[in-house]
C-alpha cells in the first residue's frame, strides 16, 4: 500500500472535519459527536499505521503537495516529510487529539455553541498534526499561526467569564508578537536562500552563516518559544491554561506546547545545525533550568489547581529543553521521553482536574476537601498522575528524569563544566517541589475534611473517565517498559535529530546531504538500564507478598479493622481527633501548606510577584526584550 | 523453563536476607541502641534494647480503627507501600562490598526510593483527614525539601570522585573504587560531604531536632495521628528501617569495601554463607556506630527546631558543606 498520502489525509482530513462539524452539526449533537469521533480516529489510525515503516524501518516518508518536485535542485512546492522525529511528536498529537475529544463529549455537554467548540478543536488538532508533519518552513509558519489563533479561541471559549478574554487577549499578543518574530525569520531566510523547504535550507546553510541568517535563527528561536512558552514567555500560558475548557488545557499542554518544543528542535538540530556551538547548548540548557525552576516554584504558590498544573506544564517543559539543549545522544532522547511523558501524565493531571471542575464546580483548592471518598477512580488516576510528574519509581517520570540526571551529570564530568552539574542539582530540587506542590493538591482536593457544599458530589461518567484510565495505564506502561520504548520510538527519533543526512536525503535525493559537505554522524548507543529485569522481577515479588499481607492478615489480626459505615454513626471512636474542641470542619486547604518553604523564599516570591504583574504590555514587552538579548548572544557567539 | 535455583535464590534474598527480614530485625535493633544510648547520655536506664521489637509485635495484635473521614483503601496501603519500598532499598545498597543484585543500581535510583517511604506517610497521613495531620504532611514535606538539595550535592560529589565510565551513580562503581583506594571518608575533599551525610540522616530518619513534622508535643505526631493498631506499628517499623537504610547508605558511599577483605573460604551448597554473616555483623556494627554518632548524639544535644529554621539550616550550613565537597572534587582534590 502506497501510504506516503496518509500524513496529508490526515492533516486534511481534521480541517476537513472543522468544516463538516460547523455545517452539519451545529444542531444536532450525535451528528457532531459521530464526525468529531471519526475524522479524529481516521487521523489516529493514519498516523499510527505510519509508526511501522517510519520508526521501525527507518524509512523516511517525502510527499510533494500536487506534485510540485524540486526543480533544478530547489523545491518550489510544500513537502510534507515525516522522519523520525515528526512522526514522534504526531503519535504525541493523535494520542492527544483523540483522547481529547473522547473526553469532551461529555465534559463539555452543559456548554452552548458546541458546533463552534468542535470547529476550533478540529482546527487547532489538524494545524498541530500538520505542523510536525510539514517539511516546508513557511507552511510551519501557517500552520502556527491557525493553532494560535485556534487556541487563542479555544481559551476565550466560556467567554461568560471577563477573565477568560483576557486570557485570550494576552495569549493573542504575545502569541502574535512570537508569531511576527518567526514570519520576519523566515523572510529572512527566503531572502539568503530563495528557498522554504527544510531539507534544503538545512543543506545550504550547513557551515556558513552569515549574518542575516543569524539573525533569522534568533528571530525564529524567540518566535518557537513563545509557542513552548519557556521563561520569559511563560506568562500567558498561565491565564490561558486556566481559562481554557480543561478538555482543551490539555491539548495546549499535551500538544501545543509540544509543537513549540518541536519548533525549536528542527530549528537549532536541523535547519541551522547550530548544536555543536557549545554556546547555544548553554544558552539552552540555561533557559530549560529558569524555566523548571520559575515554573516550579511558582506553581508552590498558587491555589488554583489548573492554574498550578500550568505552571507545572511551564517547569517540565524546561525539563525538556535542558535535554535537548545538551546536544548528547542520552540528553536528547532524555528530552523527548520526558516530552512524550509530559503528554501523558499532565494529560492525565489535567482531566482530572476536569473531572473536579465538572463534579464539584471549582478548582480553588481553598475550597475543595475530601473529595477521595466522592470520587475514588478519579482520585487514583490523580494519585497516579501526580506519582508519575514527580518521578517515583515506577512510573515514566522517574525513568525519564533519571535519563535527563544522568545526560546533564555526563556532560558536566566531559566538559568539566560546573554549570551542568548545577543543572542536575536544579533539576533534582525542582522534582522534589513538584512533588511538594502535587502533595499540596492531593491533601486540598482529595483528602482531609470535605466541605458541606460538596456532600453531594458524584463520580464523572464513564466516558470522562475511560481516557483517564487509558493516560493512567500508559503512564505506568511507559515506565516499566521504557526498554521497548526506547528501542522502537525514542532511539529513532533521537538519531533523526542528532542526523541530518536522511532528512535531506530523502526530500532532495540521495547524495544531497554528501555533496553539501555534511557527514552521518555516528550516534551513541545509550545504556539507561537502571533497573534491569531481575530486579522488575523482586520488586513484584515483594509487592505481590505485601498486597497478600495486607489481603490475608490486613484483616484478620488479633485486632479487627473498623470503619463506622454511615455517616451519622460519627460516634468518639470514629471522629478525627480535635483535642477535645467540638468536631467541625477543619481543613488544611491548599494555601495553608509549606509555611517553612514559604516563608524563607519570601523574598523571591515578591520579586516574582513582581514579574507577573498580569498586565499584557509587561509580557510583550518581555518576550521583545528576551528576543532583543537572544539576537544579541547569537550574533556575538556565532560570529 | 524458570531457573528453580535463581528464583530460590531470589526469594531469599527479597524475603530473608538482605531484604525484609533483615531490614526489619536490624533497623529494630538499631532503634533499640538508639533509645538506650540516649537513655545512658541522659543519665536515665531506658528501655531493654529490644523494646521496639516487642512494641511492633504489641502493634500488630492491637484493634486498627479508621476514622470516619479517612479513604480507609489509601489509608490501610501507605505503610505497606513506605515498607516495600524500604525492603527494596535494602536490595540495592551493597553490604559489605556485596549486592543482592548485581544490576546498575544507582545513587538516583535510591535518592527517589529514600522519597517513598516519606511520600507514604504523607499520604497516609493526608488520607486519615486530620488537621492535624495536614499540618503535619506539610512540614514533613518541607523537611524533605530542605534535605534533597544537600543530598543530591553530596552524590554529585562522590560520583565525580569516583568518575565512572558511562553511569556515573553506579554502587558498583563506588564500592570497587573504595576497595582500590582506601575509604571515601579518608580522602581531604570528600570530610564535609560526608559531615552532610551524616546531618541528612537524622533529618531523613525524622529524629530530633529534625522531627518537626511528627512533633509529638505540638501536633501529637501529625501524619501518624489517626494511626492506631497495625498501620501504626509498621509505620513505626519503617522509620526503624529507615535508620538501617541511611547508615547503610553513609557506609556505601563513605567507608565502603571496609569488609570486603573478609575471606573464610567456608561455604555451603556454594555460598559463602560465614563470610556473609560476618560481613552483615560487622555492617551492622558500623551502622550502629553511625546512628549513635549522627542521630543519637545530635539527639540528645539539642531541642526541636522550628520549620523554617530547619530549611534554612539545610540549605545554606548543609548545602554548603556538600558544596565545599563538590567544588573541592571538581577542581581535582
Amino acid at each position: 500500500m502506497n501510504y506516503s498520502h496518509f500524513p496529508a489525509i490526515a492533516v486534511m482530513g481534521l480541517f476537513l472535519g472543522a468544516f463538516l462539524v460547523e455545517i452539519f452539526g451545529s444542531k444536532s449533537k450525535i451528528v457532531r459527536n459521530i464526525i468529531v469521533f471519526v475524522f479524529t480516529t481516521c487521523a489516529a489510525a493514519l498516523m499510527l499505521y505510519l509508526v511501522k515503516p517510519v520508526m521501525l524501518d527507518g524509512e523516511i516518508i517525502s510527499y510533494w503537495m500536487g506534485n510540485w518536485e524540486p526543480v533544478d535542485g530547489y523545491a518550489i512546492g510544500i513537502g510534507y516529510e515525516i522522519d523520525q522525529l515528526s512522526m514522534f511528536f504526531a503519535i504525541l498529537v493523535v494520542l492527544t487529539i483523540w483522547l481529547s475529544a473522547v473526553y469532551s463529549f461529555r465534559y463539555m455537554e452543559r456548554d452552548r455553541h458546541l458546533g463552534h467548540y468542535y470547529t476550533l478543536f478540529l482546527m487547532l488538532s489538524g494545524a498541530v498534526l500538520g505542523l510536525v508533519c510539514t517539511g516546508d518552513v513557511f507552511n510551519l509558519f501557517v500552520m502556527v499561526e491557525i493553532m494560535t489563533f485556534a487556541a487563542v479561541a479555544l481559551t476565550a471559549f466560556r467567554n461568560k467569564k471577563g477573565s477568560n478574554l483576557e486570557a485570550a487577549f494576552k495569549y493573542l499578543i504575545v502569541g502574535s508578537v512570537g508569531s511576527g518574530f518567526t514570519l520576519t525569520g523566515i523572510t529572512l531566510l527566503y531572502m539568503q536562500c530563495h528557498t522554504l523547504n527544510m531539507a534544503q535550507l538545512s543543506s545550504m546553510l550547513s557551515g556558513n552563516l552569515t549574518p542575516v541568517t543569524v539573525l533569522a535563527l534568533a528571530l525564529m528561536f524567540t518566535g518557537f518559544g513563545v509557542k513552548s512558552f519557556i521563561v520569559p514567555f511563560h506568562a500567558p500560558a498561565a491565564d490561558a491554561y486556566m481559562s481554557a475548557p480543561t478538555s482543551v488545557s490539555m491539548v495546549f499542554s499535551g500538544m501545543v506546547n509540544k509543537a513549540g518544543v518541536y519548533g525549536m528542535i528542527r530549528l537549532v538540530y536541523i535547519i541551522f545545525r547550530a548544536m555543536d556551538i557549545e554556546a547555544i547548548q548553554i544558552l539552552l540548557v540555561l533557559l530549560g533550568v529558569i524555566t523548571m525552576f520559575i515554573g516550579v516554584t511558582m506553581a508552590l504558590a498558587q491555589h488554583d489547581l489548573k492554574r498550578l498544573l500550568a505552571f507545572h506544564s511551564i517547569s517540565q517543559i524546561g525539563y525538556v529543553i535542558t535535554a535537548i539543549g545538551l546536544c548528547t545522544a542520552l540528553g536528547v532522547t532524555g528530552g523527548l521521553f520526558h516530552a512524550l511523558n509530559h503528554t501523558l501524565f499532565k494529560g492525565l493531571l489535567f482531566l482530572c482536574a476536569g473531572a473536579v471542575l465538572y463534579a464539584a464546580g471549582t478548582t480553588d483548592l481553598d475550597r475543595l476537601g475530601g473529595l477521595s471518598k466522592k470520587m475514588p477512580k478519579t482520585c487514583i488516576c490523580f494519585l497516579i498522575g501526580a506519582f508519575s510528574i514527580s518521578g517515583l519509581p515506577p512510573f515514566n517520570g522517574f525513568a525519564s528524569k533519571w535519563m535527563i540526571y544522568q545526560a546533564t551529570y555526563e556532560k558536566a564530568v566531559t566538559t568539566g563544566n560546573l554549570f551542568y552539574a548545577f543543572a542536575t542539582v536544579t533539576a533534582v530540587v525542582v522534582s522534589v517541589m513538584t512533588l511538594a506542590s502535587f502533595i499540596k493538591v492531593t491533601q486540598a482536593v482529595f483528602f482531609g475534611q470535605c466541605p458541606a457544599q460538596l456532600q453531594q458530589t458524584r463520580e464523572v461518567p464513564f466516558s470522562m473517565r475511560l481516557p483517564m484510565w487509558i493516560m493512567a495505564l500508559l503512564c505506568v506502561a511507559s515506565g516499566v517498559l521504557y526498554g521497548d520504548l526506547y528501542r522502537f520510538i525514542l532511539a529513532p527519533a533521537s538519531n533523526a535529530a542528532l542526523n541530518v543526512t536522511g532528512y535531506i536525503d530523502a526530500m532532495l535525493g540521495s547524495g544531497t546531504a554528501a555533496s553539501a559537505g555534511i557527514a552521518d554522524i555516528e550516534v551513541a548507543k545509550v545504556s539507561f538500564s537502571y533497573w534491569n529485569p531481575t530486579a522488575w522481577l523482586i520488586l513484584f515479588a515483594i509487592i505481590l507478598i505485601a498486597v497478600c499481607w495486607v489481603v490475608v492478615f490486613g484483616e484478620k489480626t488479633r485486632g479487627a479493622v473498623l470503619q463506622s459505615e454511615s455517616s451519622q454513626d460519627v460516634d468518639g471512636k470514629y471522629a478525627t481527633f480535635f483535642s477535645g474542641e467540638k468536631s467541625m470542619h477543619s481543613h488544611v486547604g491548599g494555601s495553608d501548606l509549606f509555611w517553612g518553604f514559604k516563608k524563607n523564599f519570601s523574598g523571591y516570591f515578591r520579586v516574582m510577584q513582581g514579574i507577573h504583574s498580569g498586565n499584557v504590555n509587561d509580557y510583550a514587552l518581555m518576550a521583545v526584550a528576551a528576543a532583543a538579548i537572544f539576537i544579541v548572544f547569537m550574533f556575538v557567539v556565532l560570529l | 523453563m524458570i531457573n528453580v535455583l535463581a528464583t530460590i535464590k531470589i526469594i531469599v534474598k527479597t524475603l530473608i536476607f538482605p531484604g525484609a527480614f533483615f531490614a526489619m530485625a536490624a533497623g529494630l535493633l538499631l532503634a533499640g541502641i538508639d533509645r538506650k544510648v540516649l537513655a545512658r547520655m541522659q543519665k536515665r536506664i531506658g528501655p531493654p534494647v529490644m523494646q521496639p521489637t516487642y512494641d511492633f509485635f504489641k502493634l500488630m495484635g492491637k484493634e486498627t480503627i479508621v476514622p470516619h473521614a479517612a479513604n480507609r483503601r489509601v489509608y490501610m496501603a501507605a505503610p505497606v507501600v513506605g515498607f516495600v519500598s524500604l525492603a527494596v532499598m535494602m536490595l540495592f545498597i551493597p553490604i559489605g562490598g556485596w549486592c543482592a543484585f548485581t544490576g546498575d543500581a544507582d545513587l538516583i535510583v535510591i535518592l527517589y526510593l529514600l522519597t517513598i517511604p516519606a511520600v507514604a506517610l504523607i499520604v497516609g497521613g493526608s488520607a486519615s483527614g486530620s488537621p492535624f495531620a495536614g499540618i503535619g504532611i506539610s512540614r514533613e514535606m518541607v523537611t524533605m525539601m530542605s534535605y534533597e538539595l544537600p543530598l543530591i550535592i553530596v552524590f554529585l560529589a562522590v560520583a565525580k570522585k569516583v568518575g565512572g565510565d558511562q553511569l556515573f551513580f553506579g554502587f558498583r562503581a563506588i564500592t570497587n573504587w573504595q576497595i582500590a583506594n582506601g575509604p571515601m571518608i579518608a580522602q581531604l575533599a570528600m570530610i564535609p560531604a560526608a559531615l552532610a551525610m551524616l546531618l541528612i540522616i537524622p533529618a531523613e530518619v525524622g529524629t530530633q531536632p529534625f522531627d518537626v513534622a511528627e512533633a509529638e508535643t505540638e501536633i501529637c505526631e501529625g501524619p501518624l495521628i489517626e494511626y492506631s493498631g497495625a498501620p501504626l506499628g509498621l509505620f513505626k517499623l519503617n522509620t526503624a528501617v529507615k535508620m538501617l537504610v541511611m547508615t547503610s547508605l553513609f557506609t556505601a558511599l563513605f567507608l565502603g569495601g571496609i569488609t570486603s577483605g573478609i575471606h573464610t573460604g567456608i561455604t555451603l551448597w556454594g555460598i559463602a554463607i560465614v563470610d556473609h554473616i560476618l560481613r552483615a555483623l560487622i555492617h551492622v556494627a558500623i551502622s550502629a556506630v553511625i546512628t549513635v554518632v549522627s542521630m543519637t548524639t545530635i539527639h540528645a544535644a539539642t531541642a526541636r527546631l522550628k520549620i523554617e529554621h530547619l530549611f534554612k539550616f539545610y540549605w545554606t550550613a548543609v548545602t554548603g558543606l556538600a558544596l565545599i565537597s563538590l567544588i573541592l572534587v571538581w577542581i581535582g582534590f
